[in-house]
C-alpha cells in the first residue's frame, strides 16, 4: 500500500449499546440486541423479531427543527458520524473541511420514505402527495444529510453491494485516502429495520422464523434456520498516516490490506473467499500471524458453512488457524452491518477481548472451525482479518494491524 | 483509456443510432406509458419505447431481471464486443466492473405495493422483490461474463454513474484491475416521476435548459457502459482507443438535500478539482457537457458556477445539455453523458442543447442551441450533480 491508512475514531448507534462503551461492554458481555418487535406490527409474518435499535434520541445529537426533516437512517447516521468524530478528536472546521470526506455503505436507505411517498402516489391525488418526503427516497440520503449536518465538503460518496455495502464502501475509502483525495474520510455503514423491508424480506421467506428450534440468530450452530434483520449505524474515521501523526493522536490500528472481489461462478465460491483473504494478506509477510476473524456468519445455512470451507482453505493446518466469531449473533444482519463489525475489530485491538458467537450450543459438522462462543475471550489481539460474504457473488476481506 | 462504449437511451438503442441522435439534435421525449401518469401535471419523458426483452433474452432469464438489469446487460454487451474483449466463458479475474445505479428494482417493487395496498385479488408474487437492490445490476453483469475482479455499485443519485467510471479508472490505476466495465443504469419509476413532479421541478413540456423559458426536467431512462483498460494491456491487445480518461473530482457541497448552494461556488470547486487532478488548465477545455437539468434553479447555478470555474474563458467554451434530447436518465445520467461526451472526442462534434430559443439573462453562456457543431475536440469536461450535495465532473482528453 502506497499510504498508511489508520483509525481513530469509532461511533455506534447499535441494539446492542448507543455510544462506544455501551457497545463495548455489549460485546464483551455477549449482549443479545435481538427481541420482539413492537415498533411496527408483526401480526401478518412468521416472523417476528429484530435487533432494532431502542434507546436512541436523535435529540442528543441534532437540533430538534431538523430532526422532523430526516429519515431515521439519516438521524442515525448523523449521530454516528458525531460520535466518531469526537472519538477521533476532530472538528471539521472551514479549513480542513474540503479535505474531510464521507462514503457510507446503505442498507436500504430510502426505502422507508420510498414506501410512505409511494403509499401516498397509490392512494392519494397529486395534490395529497407529500413533497417533503421525496428528497430522503434516495439511497445517499444519510450520506447527504451527514455531510450537511456536519459541513464535510471532500470526497462524497454512498456504496451498496448487496451483504458487502459497508465493506464496499470502507474500501473505496482506503482507496481515495491512498490516492491523495482526502486527508480523513467517515466511512462505515448505515441500515434502518422498517416495516416494509421487514414485510418484503418475510414476503421472501428469507427470514428465520420459530418452528421448534426458536427464532435466534445462532451462526455455526446446526440448529440455526435462517437470518434475523437488525439496524444501526456505525462510522468509523479512516486516517492518512501522516495526518494522524501531526496530530499525534493514538490510532486503534492500522489497515493492512483489503480486496473486493466478484465470483467466478457460483460453485466456486468458496475458492473467491479465498482469492479475497489472499489479496487482502499480500502486503503483509505469509508468517504474518492472524489472532482473530471476524466472521461474517449469518445464521444462515449457506453463507456460514462457505465461510467455514473458505477459512479452511486460506489456513489449511489446524495450528495457524485463528479463532473465528460473529458477532451478527447479537446483532442480526443487515447489508451494511460490516460498520458495524469494523468498529467491533477497532475495540478488539485496542481493548484485547475476543467477542463471543452467541446462541451457539450444537455444534454443525459443516462449520468446524475454532470458534469463540457464548463468552468474550480476553486476548491480546494484533491482527484481525474482516470476511464480507454477499450470496449475490461479492467476497470483500480486510486485513488489520495493531 | 477507453476502449469499449454501449449505451441503451430513448434516442438510441446502440452507439451508431445514439451518436447519429446527437448529431441530429433529435429528441426522444414523447408520453410516458410504462406506469400510469393521469395525475401528474407533467406526462412526458425520454421513455424507451418499443422495448421486448424477449429480444434480449432468454424468458427465464429475464423474468430474474429488473428493467435496469436488462438495460446494463443490453449496453455491457455493446461495449465488451465493442472493445473486443473475449469473454469466453473463463474467469477474469482481471476485469471488475463498478456501475452507478438509481432506481433498481423499484418499479416492479412499486407493482407489489400497489397490489399489497390496494388488496387486489390477484396476490402479489414475492419475486417482484428479487432483483430490488440496485447493486443486483453490477452482479448480474459480472457473473454473466464471469468478471471476477473489483466490484463496487454507487448510489448518489444523478451523479452515481459519473463517480462509478471515476472510481473505475482509480481502481486500474491502483494495479487491482486491468480492464474495468464502468458506467451505470437507471429506470423511471412511478417513484421518482411522482416526486420530482410534487418538487415542481418537472417540465410539463419537454424541457429546455438553459433557456429562459424552461419549467423544470423532462425525465429519462437508460444505461451506458464505458469500457475503461490500462493503456499497456489496451496497446498489447491493439484495440482502438477512443479517448483517455484523465481524472475526475466528487466533492460535497454540504448545504441542502436538493437545492444546490446559490452562488455556484461549489459546483465550480468540482470542476476545478477535477482539472487539478487531470492537470488540465481552464484555457485546455473544449466543451463542456453540461448537467443542465432544464430546472431554473439548476441552469443558473451551473452558468454561475462555470463563470466562477473558467473567468472570462467561460464566455468562449460551448457549453450543452443533452438532457434536453436524452431526459434526465438520473442514476445513468452521468455514464450517458460520459459516453457522449467520448463520442465528442473521437467523431469531432459538439452536441446541442436543443428546445433553446430564448436568451435568459442569468444564462448567457454558449449553449450549442439546436443543431450540433462540427469541430475538433480534445478535452472536456462533464458535470454530474445529485440529491445530497454530491458533485462528480469527470475530464476526457484524445489520446494522442
Amino acid at each position: 500500500m502506497t499510504e498508511e491508512i489508520f483509525i481513530t475514531g469509532i461511533g455506534v448507534i447499535s441494539s446492542i449499546g448507543v455510544g462506544k462503551d455501551h457497545f463495548h461492554i455489549g460485546l464483551r458481555e455477549g449482549r443479545d440486541g435481538i427481541s420482539e418487535i413492537n415498533e411496527f406490527d408483526t401480526n401478518p409474518f412468521r416472523a417476528k423479531k429484530g435487533g432494532m435499535v431502542r434507546g436512541f434520541d436523535a435529540r442528543e445529537f441534532i437540533p430538534i427543527s431538523k430532526i422532523r426533516k430526516l429519515d431515521r437512517a439519516s438521524r442515525m447516521a448523523i449521530a454516528a458520524s458525531r460520535l466518531a468524530l469526537d472519538d477521533a478528536g476532530l472538528a471539521v472546521t472551514d479549513t480542513n473541511c474540503f479535505e474531510t470526506g464521507i462514503i457510507l455503505g446503505a442498507g436500504f436507505c430510502g426505502l422507508a420514505n420510498s414506501e410512505a411517498f409511494h403509499r401516498g402516489q397509490v392512494m392519494g391525488s397529486f395534490l395529497e402527495m407529500n413533497p417533503m418526503l421525496f428528497p430522503n427516497t434516495v439511497p445517499n440520503a444519510a450520506t447527504g444529510n451527514v455531510s450537511i449536518e456536519l459541513g464535510i465538503k471532500g470526497v462524497n460518496s454512498t456504496v451498496v453491494q448487496s451483504y458487502c455495502s459497508a465493506e464496499a464502501a470502507m474500501i473505496m475509502a482506503c482507496d481515495m485516502l491512498a490516492e491523495g483525495k482526502a486527508e480523513v474520510i467517515l466511512t462505515g455503514g448505515v441500515d434502518e429495520l422498517s416495516e416494509i423491508l421487514f414485510r418484503a424480506y418475510s414476503a421472501l421467506t428469507l427470514l428465520s422464523h420459530d418452528h421448534g428450534n426458536g427464532e435466534v440468530s445462532r451462526p455455526y450452530d446446526v440448529h440455526r434456520n435462517g437470518i434475523i434483520l437488525g439496524e444501526g449505524a456505525a462510522v468509523v474515521v479512516l486516517e492518512r498516516g501522516k495526518h494522524v501523526l501531526r496530530r499525534g493522536v493514538e490510532p486503534y490500528g492500522r489497515i493492512l490490506g483489503y480486496s473486493i472481489v466478484g465470483e467466478t461462478s457460483p460453485e466456486f465460491a468458496v475458492r473467491d473467499i479465498g482469492r479475497a483473504v489472499k489479496l487482502a494478506r499480500g502486503g503483509t509477510p505469509r508468517e504474518r500471524t492472524i489472532d482473530y476473524i471476524s466472521g461474517a456468519g449469518n445464521s444462515s445455512k449457506g453463507v456460514d458453512e462457505m465461510e467455514a470451507r473458505a477459512i479452511k482453505g486460506s489456513f489449511p493446518s489446524d495450528a495457524e488457524r485463528p479463532p473465528v466469531s460473529s458477532i451478527k449473533s447479537m446483532m442480526g444482519e443487515c447489508l451494511s452491518s460490516g460498520g458495524m463489525r469494523m468498529a467491533a475489530n477497532a475495540l478488539i485491538l485496542r481493548e484485547g477481548f475476543i467477542p463471543p458467537t452467541i446462541h451457539y450450543h450444537t455444534p454443525d459438522p459443516g462449520c468446524d472451525l475454532n470458534y469463540v462462543v457464548n463468552r468474550a475471550v480476553e486476548r491480546k489481539v494484533r491482527t484481525v482479518l474482516h470476511n464480507g460474504i454477499s450470496p449475490g457473488g461479492t467476497y470483500a476481506s480486510i486485513l488489520l494491524g495493531s | 483509456m477507453i476502449t469499449g462504449l454501449g449505451v441503451f437511451t430513448a434516442i438510441g438503442k446502440s452507439v451508431p443510432q445514439f451518436r447519429s441522435s446527437l448529431e441530429r439534435g433529435e429528441a426522444g421525449i414523447d408520453e410516458v406509458t410504462l406506469f400510469d401518469v393521469s395525475k401528474y401535471p407533467s406526462k412526458i419523458a425520454a421513455q424507451i419505447k418499443n422495448f421486448d426483452p424477449a429480444e434480449y433474452f432468454e424468458r427465464r432469464e429475464s423474468r430474474r431481471l429488473s428493467r435496469a438489469d436488462q438495460f446494463a446487460l443490453i449496453a455491457a454487451q455493446e461495449a465488451i464486443r465493442d472493445a473486443r474483449i473475449e469473454v469466453d466463458g473463463v474467469a477474469h479475474p482481471e476485469i471488475g466492473v463498478c456501475l452507478g445505479a438509481g432506481a433498481g428494482g423499484m418499479l416492479s417493487a412499486e407493482r407489489y405495493h400497489r397490489q399489497l395496498l390496494l388488496n387486489e385479488k390477484e396476490r402479489p408474487r414475492p419475486s417482484l422483490l428479487l432483483p430490488f437492490l440496485p447493486s443486483y445490476s453490477t452482479d448480474v453483469v459480472s457473473r454473466r461474463y464471469g468478471l471476477c475482479g473489483p466490484k463496487a455499485t454507487i448510489t448518489t443519485a444523478c451523479s452515481s454513474s459519473a463517480t462509478a467510471i471515476g472510481y473505475g479508472a482509480d481502481l486500474i490505476k491502483r494495479g487491482y484491475a486491468e480492464v474495468m466495465i464502468c458506467g451505470g443504469s437507471d429506470v423511471m419509476s412511478e417513484l421518482t416521476f411522482g416526486g420530482f413532479n410534487t418538487l415542481r421541478v418537472v417540465d410539463p413540456e419537454p424541457c429546455k435548459p438553459f433557456d429562459a423559458r424552461r419549467m423544470g426536467m423532462s425525465l429519462g431512462e437508460g444505461a451506458a457502459i464505458v469500457i475503461l483498460e490500462e493503456l499497456d494491456w489496451a496497446l498489447g491487445r491493439g484495440i482502438a482507443i477512443y479517448s483517455e480518461f484523465l481524472g475526475y473530482s466528487t466533492v460535497g457541497e454540504a448545504h441542502h438535500m436538493t437545492a444546490p448552494e446559490a452562488s455556484g461556488t461549489e459546483q465550480s470547486r468540482a470542476m476545478r478539482e477535477a482539472m487539478r487532478a487531470s492537470r488540465v488548465r481552464p484555457d485546455e477545455v473544449d466543451y463542456i457537457n453540461a448537467h443542465g437539468t432544464g430546472t431554473p434553479l439548476n441552469d443558473r447555478v451551473e452558468t454561475l458556477a462555470i463563470k466562477v470555474a473558467f473567468g472570462e474563458k467561460a464566455y468562449s467554451i460551448p457549453v450543452s445539455s443533452i438532457k434536453s434530447m436524452v431526459g434526465h436518465c438520473l442514476g445513468a445520467a452521468g455514464a450517458v453523458e460520459a459516453v457522449s461526451s467520448i463520442l465528442s472526442i473521437a467523431f469531432g462534434f459538439i452536441p446541442p442543447t436543443v428546445n433553446y430559443r430564448e436568451r435568459d439573462g442569468d444564462c448567457d453562456l454558449d449553449y450549442v442551441p439546436d443543431r450540433s457543431r462540427r469541430e475538433p475536440v480534445r478535452t472536456v469536461l462533464s458535470n454530474s450533480f445529485a440529491f445530497g450535495g454530491n458533485c462528480t465532473t469527470l475530464v476526457l482528453r484524445k489520446y494522442d
